[in-house]
């Protein structure tokens, strides 16, 4: 943020004079008027007031006027999601655009943990996800840091296979290893889908470590050499230490990967016995029915954690990608 | 006890399942380090003794879980594998699981030739269909296929990067637009999928109610082709703005604003400034951005699957989407031999294209010369 650099000029010298600034003033108060006319004319349709608002804001400061719809559509339907979760079960079906329905109830949440097995899915899709999280990062560590340090034979042709696999159609490899997890009779049993969700994990994993451990200067390593450590010792005791953002960041990558996915779950878990979150919510949504509201709660009950670890850690999800996967 | 369908012995149930298999997991990558590393240093003395015994558990990770499926993928197409000869294709059978095909390269012949051609007592009457419908053809699926990437691709691009450039003005409340412009990336997308399917319900989806609220005519999205191939497109574009938008913006603040200056100097306009400073110092960040949001687009199914299903009439399938339905899809065939095959071109087309592309454009190229 401390580089501000201006791309285009924010307003053109002929839009800052001060006479056309002064109408420009006077259109949006008069559109902001004009909207709130309207509401009260129409009965207190807050709507015409909401859209003279934003005509005005367009005109008066036309950039934010850009970035206040964009974030509006942007936030808009996660915000219906959290209003419908709050219906009573009689205004489920309504045409609404409140986003506090009238007769606001947490009648939902209850049904959803009384009368489905929320809780159950949201542990199966947890022990899942975490299981796969480890399992990623612990194979990635050490396999990275070779990639990472080390021109040995064979290292270009792993790396882009690496790549390659980035462009498999996750079918592609479903439909073989749907068919060894059933040889192997694991269909309906976390194992069977810890195992469908590593074969993407690990590739992942790797990718983006070796891009942080690119990053780390190798006299790092080679100081702690001459101080008498080994190379291994050198990489548990300042490269491992150094990298737990990167440890964090693929943890948290497959955790976020693992932790919604629903084709390959579809597949791998056909009968109710084990069912994952994602695809509990799918048997809820079914069609516009009472489970609307149950689904909707379901739903914000997953975001919410998501929604903050993702913002909480953006910074170093972005900078986890760029490193890993696009800047290679 | 047991509250919302969960309990202590449910609990105690997957963890006896997984401890094993991770506890199994650490064991046996400790191992095969050990292991492997006094074979390499004592037996063999290579000097790569070090970094082949770091990279051996990722290895045999790689091989079990992407090779060899890879391989038998391969060999699948080479079979008659059929849901009908699966004997444990039954949800809730217990029993081992025997499979009853054969491999040959007359069902290979069959398995591939049926991807594009409908073959009628041994002449060609047609294309192949991959679905149901008479539609559901390989060209038909690759236009829309190709339509449906470079659309979401340019859409994408072009508004994050007019997002970008707004963000990267002197603006107010720079935070707070940003991270609510980033929400849609950070929604699991089954929730992304399964909410907007809802939202483009003809009666009570808000979409509708907005469009009737500003004097428009119904849509029944989800009932016509067209629209709900707009709405596939829009759901799609939505979830990858906040991306490009992040990756530009990003790109942008590591300019020095020195360059600007003196641009402005000599006079520059706008338009020059943005394709003379901004756009070239960009590129290093656009082309990979770009190659990878190819590939996830071109692979990009859960959206298609969750909002429309593929439907109406098959008429938003993708060449990938068609792919699972085919396979695995309420209207799958019972063919998986042929499915593998179906894969298989699938991917080859992609790999043809990203190659051509990374050779031309030069993107990803770093990866090699570190």
């Amino acid at each position: 943020m401390s580089t501000q650099t201006a791309v285009t000029p924010a307003p053109t010298p002929t839009w800052s004079e001060g006479g056309f600034k002064r109408v420009r003033q006077l259109i949006a108060g008069v559109l902001a008027i004009g909207g709130l006319v309207l509401t009260l004319v129409n009965g207190f349709s807050i709507g015409y007031l909401i859209v003279g608002l934003w005509l005005a804001l367009l005109v008066w400061k036309p950039l934010h006027g850009i970035l206040v719809f964009y974030a509006t559509i942007s936030v808009y339907p996660v915000l219906r999601v959290i209003s419908i979760s709050l219906r009573p079960t009689d205004g489920l079906l309504s045409r609404s655009l409140d986003l506090i329905p009238p007769g606001a109830t947490l009648n939902s949440f209850v049904e959803l943990f009384e009368e489905e097995e929320f809780l159950r899915w949201i542990w199966n899709s947890a022990a899942i996800t975490i299981t796969v999280s480890t399992i990623g990062v612990v194979i990635a560590a050490t396999g990275a840091y070779a990639f990472s340090r080390w021109r040995f034979p064979g290292r270009r042709p792993l790396l882009i296979f690496l790549l390659t696999t980035q462009m498999l159609p996750a079918s592609m490899l479903l439909i073989p290893i749907y068919v060894i997890v059933a040889q192997l009779n694991l269909t309906n049993n976390v194992i069977g889908l810890v195992l469908a969700y590593t074969s993407t994990a690990v590739p992942f994993s790797i990718w983006i470590l070796k891009g942080y451990y690119d990053t780390i200067p190798p006299d790092l390593e080679e100081a702690g050499m001459v101080d008498g450590c080994t190379r291994m010792e050198a990489f548990y005791r300042i490269i491992l230490p150094l990298s737990t953002p990167a440890l964090s960041i693929v943890f948290l990558f497959n955790f976020l990967a693992s932790w919604s996915e629903f084709l390959v779950a579809k597949v791998i878990l056909q009968a109710n016995q084990v069912m994952t979150w994602p695809l509990g919510l799918n048997e809820l949504i079914g069609t516009f029915n009472t489970d609307w509201g149950k689904y909707a709660a379901g739903s914000v009950f997953v975001t919410i954690p998501v929604l903050l670890l993702f913002l909480w850690q953006s910074k170093y999800l972005i900078s986890g990608l760029t490193l890993g996967s696009v800047k290679g | 006890m047991e509250f919302s369908g969960l309990s202590i012995e449910i609990i105690l149930n997957t963890l006896q399942v997984l401890l094993p298999l991770l506890i199994i997991l650490v064991i046996g990558v400790i191992a095969l380090e050990v292991g492997l590393y006094l074979f390499l240093a004592r037996v063999i003395k290579t000097k790569y003794a070090l970094p082949y015994t770091l990279l051996a558990p990722a290895f045999v990770a790689l091989v079990v879980f992407m090779i060899y499926p890879l391989i038998f993928n391969v060999l699948l197409a080479f079979s008659n594998l059929e849901r009908s000869t699966f004997a444990c294709y039954s949800p809730v059978s217990l029993g081992t699981c025997e499979l009853d095909h054969l491999y040959g390269l007359d069902y290979a012949i069959q398995n591939f030739s049926d991807v594009f051609f409908r073959v009628r007592d041994g002449e060609i009457v047609g294309w192949g269909r991959l679905l149901r419908t008479a539609d559901s053809t390989f060209p038909v699926l690759l236009g829309r296929t190709a339509i449906w990437t470079i659309t979401n691709v340019v859409f994408h691009f072009g508004i994050g990067m007019a997002l970008a450039i707004i963000m990267n003005q002197k603006i107010r409340f720079k935070g707070i637009y940003r991270a609510l412009i980033v929400i849609p990336w950070a929604i699991p997308s089954v929730i992304v999928g399964l909410t907007w399917r809802q939202e483009f319900h003809a009666q009570y989806g808000f979409v509708n109610v907005l469009i009737q609220a500003l004097g428009g005519q119904p849509v029944s999205w989800l009932d016509e082709p067209t629209a709900a191939f707009i709405a596939v497109i829009f759901v799609n574009v939505w979830l990858g703005v906040p991306f490009y938008m992040i990756m530009l913006l990003g790109g942008m603040q590591s300019i020095p604003a020195d360059y600007y200056e003196a641009a402005n100097i000599d006079g520059a306009s706008a338009w020059q400034r943005f394709n003379g400073i901004t756009m070239p110092l960009l590129r290093p960040i656009i082309i990979p951005a770009v190659t990878l949001d190819v590939i996830w687009t071109f692979n990009k199914l859960d959206v298609i699957f969750l909002v429309t299903g593929g439907g109406p009439q098959e008429s938003t399938n993708i060449l990938v989407s068609a792919l699972y339905n085919a396979a695995f899809g309420p209207a799958a065939t019972t063919e998986l031999g042929f499915a593998a095959a179906f894969s298989i071109i699938i991917f080859i087309i992609l790999f043809i294209f990203a190659l051509v592309w990374i050779t031309t454009s030069g993107g990803l190229k770093e990866i090699y010369d570190r």
